[in-house]
């Protein structure tokens, strides 16, 4: 090919790509537009609004009051509050730990099956539960774990064992809503994980195979390393959502026995929709939304170190 | 009177959403809940908040539209539904919906929320409307008893008109019964005489002798008031004579009645409460009782209906309940809650109030002597689902088809025993409800009755000073 003939190909390209892109480009600003205008409707303005909120006294019928930074003063000092974020804190890691090792374990599992409508078997199977109502699920697994007269304790009473306290108790019910959480979310990281796997080069496994690597090394050595940014990225996401756990202790135990499994949302919700305390209870979300801030950034501290980009 | 709301609500709203962010989207905000907060339903509407789904609230809205049409041809009846499991969560949604600026002409509010709402000055006091059509409404005072118009007092001031109330009776399953060889209850029966009975029933697999609903309604506080005990203390608000002297004049069960029920200092941790609380505990750890549900009690109605359960607390609203469940007529019947140190029985009432913002508020006066006249209310309830608080409407025709044979109970609960009283509802019952529940559930999973009532008791000390 001739320079000339070259340039006359780049500038006819030139040319043509002149009008489209600037057709595209408008096309992008004008989708980037209603991605920033549903952001700011529907996140940014409900915080500011939430925050400024936060430093008033209100009950929804009188006159707000500006109470300054009262309503911080009386998170910080109100113990059952406090206790919320406890609790939250301990189901979010226990989900977050359960999620990612269940969600991993049956993506490794899944992988190793080489026909493909297995794979798709699988995933359709266990990614079903999370297309499922979050309010329906716990209705139902409220009726299956019931201590008296549920599924669950019924067919351990064939076996002979007795009944468990599944949500009359405060360790159980913490497990319980746990693990119901789990099992509706495990879909997620679990089609994240099996989409990640597939994408391990082949020559690399091939080459630890060569070299004598078991499949448990060739795991955590191999395929766990280069899946990290996936599992950062699940790791995240299931922990943001964790910390906003409602639907499930709500319906299922109402935040109790007690204060058991009163999640922070639950508190949140108790102090401002049904104590009528709208400024405390926003007050109590502004920190929520601090606390999770602060340990996504932890993540993505820890995450310089373990994970690896290829 | 007391309540500090303001006349300009909607300039409060637009302050401190601007306080609060001081931008522009804000302050856009703020000056659209100005905007609506006036609304109330169109100027040809009048607007009503009902507690159910809004399937059957449309159909009522239907059903009643003819007879608001003559009382002002222009006008369109909308009634709009508001689900929830309970009144706590019905009054947390009719406060965010007011919140939001569409505040209603009429809603139907039971004890549970009369007071918050009445202290709140979100309605109006009826009195002057009341005293105007006294000669209209004798009829309907010596329908109803004066305990219910009671419960709608606050401070002297009648705030609603009440169309129906709900006793803590004792539903029985007469199937289990029988089973079990246990002669039907008495209406004079102690808890002695209960607890047999329940002996004798959980002898059954899978069945359980005595079921409840962790709530402030006919849950173990039934046990509370039968032992003479209450959550706080007891006390009523001078005033009322004005209706007394004239609606009731000459009535023995209006004597002594005053201006509506003062709830005063906290009482959860008294050694009679904690001693019912210790016996439903006791219940459960000798088997006679399952651990209870929190919330409306359809689950329990489910399992009584299913002879799972043989004895609950029920008010009128069992009998079309239980029969809708699929219950047959004899199958279940009902009695007095059994006497324990007294028979005293608690009661929730639900009526019609005025809202304060509504702009066609003689209109909806008009609209509220038809709610409660006796040809409306079962196109209000069809099906026997609440007790009717005339009485000339508890009859046996009314029973006939779903039960209970012992019917007559629910209004000789008023009758029969005079100091049964309503629910303790004070201004701050959500957060009153809250606790309760938050307490029982404690309680009931820790056996430890006294240390969960000495954290209700701190509960309710913080809520009622912040109310």
């Amino acid at each position: 090919m001739t320079a000339v003939t070259a340039e006359v190909r780049n500038t006819a390209v030139k040319r043509r790509r002149h009008p489209a892109a600037h057709g595209e480009a408008g096309f992008g600003f004008a989708m980037i537009g209603l991605a920033v205008l549903f952001v700011a409707v529907f996140t940014a303005i409900p915080i500011v609004a939430s925050l400024g909120l936060s430093f008033f006294s209100w009950d929804v019928i009188s006159t707000p009051e500006f109470v300054g930074l009262e309503n911080y003063q009386r998170l910080f000092n109100d113990g059952p509050v406090l206790k919320s974020f406890g609790v939250t804190l301990g189901m979010a890691v226990a989900i977050v730990v359960l999620q990612l090792t269940i969600g991993l374990a049956l993506a490794v599992l899944v992988n190793q099956r080489r026909r493909v409508w297995m794979r798709t078997a699988f995933r359709t199977a266990f990614y079903l539960p999370l297309l499922a109502s979050t309010a329906a699920v716990s209705i139902f697994m409220g009726y299956l774990f019931d201590y008296k007269f549920g599924g669950v304790n019924y067919y351990l009473g064939l076996l002979g064992l007795p009944n468990v306290p599944w949500l009359t108790s405060g360790l159980g019910a913490a497990t319980t809503i746990v693990l119901v959480a789990v099992w509706q979310q495990i879909g997620f990281t679990f089609v994240l994980f099996v989409a990640s796997l597939m994408s391990v080069p082949t020559d690399v496994l091939e080459a630890a195979q060569i070299d004598g690597a078991g499949p448990l090394r060739t795991l955590f050595r191999i395929k766990v390393p280069l899946i990290s940014p996936t599992i950062l990225f699940a790791a995240v996401v299931a922990l943001i959502n964790a910390m906003q756990l409602f639907d499930q202790p709500y319906i299922m135990t109402k935040g109790g026995p007690g204060t058991a499994t009163t999640t922070v949302t639950i508190s949140m919700y108790q102090k401002g929709f049904q104590n009528l305390q709208f400024g405390y209870g926003s007050s109590i979300a502004i920190v929520l939304l601090a606390v999770i801030l602060i340990i996504t950034g932890l993540q993505f501290l820890a995450a310089r170190k373990l994970v690896f980009y290829q | 009177m007391t309540g500090t709301h303001p006349a300009g609500g909607s300039l409060a709203r637009r302050t401190l959403l601007k306080a609060g962010a001081g931008g522009l989207g804000l302050a856009a905000l703020a000056d659209l809940a100005a905007c609506s907060n006036d609304s109330g339903g169109s100027s040809k509407s009048l607007k009503m908040l009902y507690f159910g789904e809004q399937a059957q609230a449309t159909q009522l809205q239907n059903r009643l539209q003819p007879q608001i049409s003559k009382l002002d041809p222009g006008i369109t009846f909308e009634i709009s539904a508001i689900n929830g499991t309970d009144w706590n969560d019905f009054l947390a949604k009719v406060l965010t919906q007011i919140a939001a600026g569409t505040p209603p002409d009429i809603i139907s509010v039971a004890t549970e929320g009369l007071q918050l709402m009445a202290s709140k000055e979100l309605a109006i006091p009826l009195d002057d409307y009341v005293t105007k059509d006294l000669d209209a409404l004798k009829e309907y005072f010596a329908d109803i008893h004066p305990a219910l118009v009671e419960s709608m007092m606050y401070q002297g001031h009648l705030w609603e008109l009440p169309d129906s109330f709900n006793a803590g009776n004792m539903f029985y399953s007469s199937t289990l019964f029988q089973r079990a060889g246990v002669v039907p209850p008495s209406e004079n029966w102690t808890l002695q005489d209960f607890e047999t009975a329940a002996t004798k029933i959980a002898k059954f697999k899978g069945i359980n002798a005595f079921g409840w609903v962790v709530r402030l309604w006919g849950s173990w506080t039934s046990f509370m008031y039968a032992n003479n005990a209450n959550l706080l203390e007891e006390g009523k608000y001078d005033g009322g004579d004005w209706l007394w002297s004239k609606a009731y004049a000459g009535d023995a069960a209006a004597a002594g009645r005053k201006g509506g029920w003062k709830w005063g200092a906290p009482t959860a941790n008294s050694d009679a409460t904690v001693e019912a609380l210790n016996y439903m505990i006791e219940l459960t750890k000798k088997g006679l009782s399952p651990s209870p549900d929190v919330g409306g009690g359809g689950t329990l109605q489910g399992l009584f209906a299913s002879n799972r359960i043989g004895m609950s607390i029920g008010g009128g609203f069992w009998a079309g309940g239980l029969t809708n469940a699929g219950m047959k007529n004899g199958s279940f019947d009902v009695t007095m809650f059994p006497k324990w140190k007294s028979q005293r029985h608690l009661f929730g009432a639900g009526g019609y109030a005025i809202f304060k913002s509504s702009k066609k508020k003689d209109l909806a006066w008009e609209v509220l002597k038809l709610l409660v006249k006796p040809e409306t209310f079962d196109l209000v309830f069809p099906g026997n689902v609440t007790t009717p608080g005339r009485k000339s409407l508890v009859t046996a025709a009314r029973y006939a088809k779903t039960g209970p044979k012992h019917w007559s109970v629910f209004y000789d609960t008023l009758t029969k025993h005079p100091d049964t009283a309503p629910i303790p509802a004070p201004p701050y019952y959500n957060a009153l409800a809250t606790a309760l529940n938050q307490r029982t559930t404690e309680a009931i999973s820790s056996g430890n009755a006294k240390a969960a009532l000495d954290g209700l008791q701190s509960d309710l000390e913080k809520a009622a000073g912040a109310g």
